[in-house]
């Protein structure tokens, strides 16, 4: 048994996260793969295309959201199935702390992805 | 007490044929769900030639879904994400203790239901590249 | 058939004490007592309809042609009514009298039976062998061994310690934030309230739900399911107070506590008690969730 409250997991708030950005998943990636496997087709697609639709800030914004709650879904359950599996002690904290870094890496690339579509940083040179 | 004898967790997956309904959602919902995240990081790296510049985008895209394996891999990834997406709702109902007596049958469902998605899918995949 | 270590000292000795003389009489009808419960198996098995395999794991660390665990086979002739554990003790009585296993009541109150089964967790003494096979009826062969994800101590007795552990670690007894004013005051319980928490107070300590979670088995801090179980028969009893409810759910709402649970549903399945154990967790997860947003 733990005799010590650990930060990260102040009693549950990161199993309930997991079901809300469950639920928002739900959602969002279905609409995300209905949008670019059947009413667009993955293989037509443009950087143009992209463009066009990262610039409208409602889907902008819903992809930036999308971003953010599919890492920690996904890295979330990463960790708890590692922790199902075992992992304790110093190694435990170096993945939990590995892991930190990692999702914010992903989200910190993401977000400059999207801003390079959308145009809102300088472009580079097509 | 002499030395006692631990037969170690080998032996479970040996028994894959006496497993429940519940632990094959729980073994199937873990192994997509790694698949997932391992793709979400390789997606993000795929779409990071944007930064680089449209045509590097335009053309790393279409170049990889020329390849028919690529084609094929995007069923697979259809079929772990329905998976993980079905059974997780399913989950979602375990969660708010709802339908908990068709537990197992609601996993069965999601197992049929992905199977038709992913093959009434497969034509719209392929296409073009085929 | 199973091994066993043959008497040698019978030949040697020709000491005369009377000590020594009555042993070895003794000896010598015990042998003559396993004989004839070798015959009489014989007889039965001619005379049964049914004969069944009983395939049974052996393992015994202090014998040395024991130390690798193995598998004894044992002809059981059926008779009608038949479970597991009289299968067992009929293998132990009539061929090999070192088998060890676990049992007392018969009546599936005592949860020390607690057996794996054809590769299900089941209590030896509630499972008919009929209900092992097939429509048909009597299987040909039913497969006994200790129950999984526990260090095995001989043949099919398992080291409970780590289970009690568990139990422990949730405070399993009833204990009032206060008592009743008079002196004959009653510390009385809704019939609604007894309702609730009755399925979880059926409890028997058999260990087969934990040992049949994957979670448990992979996770050695996991407090298990028989452990929340009981954590839930004390939170949701009335008679308990607030403060105590605060305390039990501070507990169990710890990493390794309701969190940990993937609702797996083995443990619910192979309960003999028929708890809902997994809805149960649910219930203590939902309680956990509610209790921290109020503290927002």
């Amino acid at each position: 048994m733990a005799d010590y409250y650990s930060s990260f997991d102040p009693k549950g708030s990161r199993w309930m996260l997991q079901r809300l950005t469950a639920a928002f998943l739900v959602v969002v990636l279905a609409f995300h793969f209905m949008l670019l496997h059947f009413v667009n087709h993955a293989a037509d697609v443009t950087f143009m295309q992209t463009h066009l639709r990262m610039q409208q800030p409602g889907y902008f914004l819903t992809m930036v959201a999308f971003l953010v709650t599919a890492t920690f879904h996904g890295v979330n359950g990463v960790y708890n199935a590692l922790v199902n599996q075992g992992l304790d002690g110093t190694p435990k904290t170096v993945v939990k702390y590995g892991l930190v870094l990692a999702s914010l890496l992903l989200i910190a690339q993401g977000i400059r992805v999207a801003m390079a579509m959308a145009g809102f940083i300088i472009g580079p040179a097509a | 007490m002499s030395q006692s004898y631990d037969r170690g967790l080998v032996e479970d997956f040996g028994r894959w044929r006496e497993f429940s309904a519940g632990m094959w959602a729980w073994i199937f919902h873990k192994f997509t769900g790694w698949v997932l995240i391992g793709y979400l990081f390789t997606h993000i790296a795929v779409l990071s030639t944007a930064t680089v510049g449209t045509t590097a985008y335009t053309n790393t895209i279409s170049g990889l879904e020329s390849l028919l394996v690529v084609r094929f891999l995007e069923v697979g990834l259809l079929a772990v994400a329905v998976f993980h997406i079905l059974n997780g709702l399913r989950l979602l109902f375990v969660d708010l203790g709802v339908g908990l007596e068709a537990q197992d049958k609601s996993f069965y469902a999601s197992l049929v239901l992905t199977g038709a998605i992913v093959v009434a899918s497969v034509p719209t995949f392929l296409a073009g590249a085929i | 058939m199973s091994t066993q270590v043959t008497e040698q000292e019978q030949a040697e000795t020709e000491e005369e004490s009377t000590h020594q003389r009555r042993r070895l009489e003794e000896k010598a009808e015990r042998q003559e007592v396993r004989d004839r419960m070798r015959e009489r198996a014989e007889t039965d098995l001619e005379q049964a309809d049914t004969v069944f395999d009983l395939k049974v794991f052996r393992y015994d660390p202090d014998i040395p042609e024991k130390e690798e665990p193995r598998f004894d086979t044992f002809p059981v002739p059926f008779t009608k009514g038949m479970t597991v554990l009289d299968a067992l003790m009929y293998a132990r009585d009539h061929y090999d009298s070192s088998l060890t296993f676990r049992h007392s009541c018969r009546q599936a109150v005592c949860g020390s039976d607690a057996l794996f089964v054809n590769g299900t967790q089941h209590l030896g003494c509630k499972t008919q062998v009929v209900d092992l096979g097939d429509s048909e009826g009597v299987p040909g062969q039913i497969r006994v061994e200790p129950l999984p994800h526990q260090e095995v101590v001989k043949d099919l007795v398992v080291d409970m310690e780590h289970f009690y552990d568990q139990m422990d670690a949730v405070e399993p007894y009833f204990d009032a934030d206060e008592l009743p004013s008079g002196d004959l005051e009653e510390q009385r319980q809704t019939r609604e309230n007894r309702e609730k928490i009755k399925m979880s107070s059926r409890c028997i300590w058999c260990g087969a739900c934990m040992s049949s979670c994957n979670i448990a088995a992979g996770d050695n801090e996991y407090l298990g399911p028989a452990a929340i179980n009981k954590a839930y028969k004390f939170a949701m009893d009335d008679r308990e107070g607030e403060d105590r409810k605060q305390e039990r759910l501070e507990i169990i709402e710890q990493e390794h506590g309701v969190w940990r649970c993937q609702t797996q549903f083995s443990c619910t399945e192979v309960c003999p008690k028929d708890i809902p154990l997994t809805e149960h967790i649910q219930e203590l997860k939902r309680e956990a969730v509610k209790n921290n947003l109020k503290f927002w």
